[in-house]
């Protein structure tokens, strides 16, 4: 049966449709509800985007083919479009795990190292720096099984997996770089670099370098070698305390909490564009479209586009409070805002906000990472949290 | 590239692509994006008529072409190269479990089994039987959830597994609830088991301590044999009276919707629920309001009766044993319909690659 014929055997098959509240209502058309769409060709198109709620038509059975589409019109279908493809493509959906979590009593918990700050997925553990312990901890997402731990990782602050190994920074100064091989049993890490800028609070790769914010004023770029140590360029112009840093496919960007500013940086580590954003901002996250940065000390989220460098809005409200990391899972950000024992969580796509939510007393959520099923956290003095 | 592109309209070649009429601006990056996933094929084959006005016909097609291309080029099986659908029951992967399969949940890891009275866990990459639970002598459903999993027991019971812990005893979180829990559902706060006889439903909410407190409602159902959360509520069919019903937070009915008599197990698409009837018909519901906006009756359908969603297919195991019926979600265009296993199949999931189904009396799981 070709397609057209099986669209019209389908619809022949409509015998009623029940609305709701059972109120039945003769829905029979031509195409589905619709009694204007007389080419069968075109029918299944017009069905697609019917059941997923992208068009509801312009009356209960006229679907005004011929009609043209005007800009508004065409950026609600666009919209939905969007929304609909991410709702139906992503992990969650597959998985039946739509769910927001609700509180503190629907986490996950699992004990890691003290004082876990940074996290990060590989797809299928989650790697979390914690500086009190000078560690880092492998946790296993899919049973929350903390499977081993890797010592000697000096005020461990942040972490990467990248090239089949785990980068970590180590807040000291000068700065270090260590590196864990996952495929080894777990041991002490090595280090690979001491030279970096003072005090790296966060760490980024560009598929050729990784790229540390150091809190002393300066960014560093260290380039893989086959044995340590590793070489380090140390970037301070135009820095005074760089503490969030993301790579957009394109660009490396910094977050300058002294400056109260993004900015882009090119390969070698120069400043190509300054965006002014809240106060203090610290760890963003991108979306594949706009950097979000939490802005601590003005309770605010700074939404910039990465193509220009626009600031697209400042969001408030949402219990953010001092917010501090932000983690994007495909279709949701999350921003932890530790002074409220909080997280806040929006709708990537157009910005809305859907909700806080408590992550327990004196919890103090810190880092934050998606594996894209769920969110991981870092909590209080020795947790992390499956959100 | 170009020159390839162009090739397609006689060797004629384009400012942009094989279009002769698009500038090469900005622009012809967008047009050809579009051009090269199919979503046009312009106005001609060497003509794309930027200046031309879309008409809300046109406008479905684009946008109905997109959907279907980001979904299919997004998938974890293009990215694994996996596009095959299996043939036959003899492709499958079969891992036998200890005792009878009931159901099967993925936790995008691994899937999960109960065979009473064990709950085990298994491998998703390589089928490998990894680690079994015991303890839960009535084991019906699994939900998995809050890093645990759970699992209703028909006497009454919701048994927890804690997976981060060495495998052992099952933990009873909760008993008492209403007879013959089935199937179960999470909205992110409470856990909602449908009670199938005497019909009703209970609202479990987890807290520091065990035993949880439960809520069981009577009011409003009579036989719940399926629940569901669709990211905004839960949805309950009814076996025999042929009901489905959204459900408010404190477990009060907000809509009904008259469907078939004997349904199914329901899956969501993100957008729709496809109800399964054994009147050899799938119902299509779009959750936003209620509405049925299609029924299914081709495609091998004798005896629907389970439901489940990969991201892109929707698959139904047919009751008969004749066929299990594969669908595109987007546009509900049959894929086929594949000789299912020589068994009752009493759950099905999927982990976003594959989907696992549930063969008791195999005292199987095959990975389809």
């Amino acid at each position: 049966m070709n397609r057209s014929a099986r669209v019209a055997t389908i619809f022949a098959l409509v015998l009623a449709a029940v609305l709701a509240g059972g109120a039945g209502t003769a829905l029979l058309g031509i195409c589905g509800p619709f009694t204007d769409v007389s080419d069968p060709s075109f029918c299944n198109f017009v069905i697609e985007i019917f059941v997923l709620g992208i068009t509801t038509g312009t009356t209960p059975t006229t679907f005004d083919p011929a009609a043209p589409v005007s800009r508004l019109q065409m950026a609600a279908l666009l919209s939905r479009t969007v929304d609909a493809t991410l709702a139906r493509g992503g992990r969650r959906a597959a998985l039946d795990q739509l769910w927001v979590t609700q509180g503190a009593e629907n986490l996950g918990l699992t004990v890691v190292g003290s004082g876990p700050v940074d996290v990060r997925s590989d797809g299928s553990d989650i790697w979390v720096a914690c500086g009190g312990a000078d560690s880092v901890t492998r946790v296993h997402a899919s049973t929350g099984r903390s499977l081993e731990s890797w010592s000697g990782a000096a005020a461990a602050s942040s972490v990467i997996p990248a090239m089949g190994r785990v980068v970590v920074t180590g807040s000291t100064a000068p700065g270090r770089l260590f590196s864990i091989d996952p495929g080894q049993p777990a041991g002490a890490v090595t280090t690979v670099a001491s030279s970096l800028g003072s005090f790296p609070g966060a760490i980024t790769f560009d598929g050729g370098h990784f790229w540390t914010a150091n809190q002393a004023g300066s960014v560093s770029i260290v380039t893989p070698a086959a044995a340590p140590p590793w070489d380090v360029t140390n970037v301070t112009s135009g820095f005074q305390a760089p503490a969030g840093i993301l790579f957009d496919s394109a660009n490396v960007w910094v977050t300058d909490a002294g400056a109260g500013s993004l900015v882009k940086l090119d390969s070698a580590g120069s400043i190509l564009e300054t965006v002014t954003v809240g106060s203090s901002p610290r760890h963003p996250a991108y979306d594949g479209a706009n950097i979000w940065v939490p802005d601590e000390l003005s309770d605010s989220v700074s939404v910039v586009r990465a193509a220009t460098g626009a600031l697209l809005r400042t969001l408030t409200g949402n219990a953010l409070s001092h917010p501090l990391a932000a983690a994007f899972d495909g279709q949701r950000i999350l921003v932890t805002s530790p002074s409220g024992d909080r997280v806040s969580l929006w709708k990537a796509a157009d910005l809305t906000p859907i909700g806080s939510f408590s992550t327990g007393a004196a919890s103090s959520p810190h880092g934050a990472c998606s594996d894209g099923i769920n969110f991981w956290i870092t909590l209080g003095s020795n947790q992390l949290a499956r959100f | 590239m170009l020159a390839a592109l162009a090739g397609t309209a006689g060797g004629v070649s384009g400012l942009c692509g094989p279009f002769i009429d698009v500038p090469d601006t900005p622009f012809c990056r967008s047009i050809l994006e579009i051009f090269t996933l199919g979503i046009t094929v312009g106005t001609t084959p060497t003509t794309y008529t930027p200046d031309g006005v879309v008409n809300r016909l046109q406008a479905a097609v684009l946008l109905s072409r997109t959907i279907d291309s980001v979904l299919d080029r997004g998938s974890r099986a293009a990215a694994l190269g996996q596009f095959w659908n299996p043939g036959n029951p003899a492709v499958l992967g079969y891992t036998t479990l200890p005792f009878r399969p009931i159901s099967v949940k993925a936790d995008g890891e691994n899937i999960w089994v109960s065979n009473p009275p064990a709950v085990s866990r298994v491998r998703a990459s390589d089928g490998k039987l990894l680690e079994s639970w015991t303890g839960a002598p009535d084991a019906e459903f699994l939900l998995v959830a809050m890093g645990k999993v759970f699992v209703t027991g028909l006497n009454g019971s919701l048994y927890q597994v804690d997976p981060a812990q060495p495998a052992g005893s099952v933990t009873a979180v909760v008993t008492g609830l209403g007879a013959h829990p089935f199937r179960i559902a999470y909205d992110g706060g409470r856990i909602w088991t449908a009670n199938i006889n005497p019909g009703s439903i209970s609202i479990i909410s987890p807290g520091p301590s065990i035993p949880w407190t439960a809520t069981t409602i009577t009011a409003g159902f009579t036989d719940p044999n399926g629940i569901l959360y669709d990211g905004s509520h839960i949805w309950v069919t009814e076996f025999q009276s042929g009901l489905l019903k959204k459900v408010g937070p404190s477990g009060a009915v907000l809509q009904t919707v008259t469907l078939e008599k004997d349904i199914g197990r329901p899956a969501f698409d993100g957008a729709n629920l496809w109800v399964p009837t054994f009147n050899q018909a799938v119902l299509i519901v779009r959750a936003a309001d209620g509405r049925l906006v299609t029924k299914l009756r081709e495609n091998e359908l004798i005896g629907p009766s389970i439901a489940a969603f990969d991201g892109r297919r929707m698959l139904i195991w047919n009751a008969d044993f004749s066929a299990i019926s594969l669908w595109r979600a987007s546009d509900m265009t049959p894929i086929g319909a594949v000789a299912p296993p020589s068994d009752v199949v009493t759950d099905i999931c999927s982990d976003g690659l594959h989907f696992w189904l549930a063969l008791p009396n195999a005292g199987q799981i095959a990975r389809f």
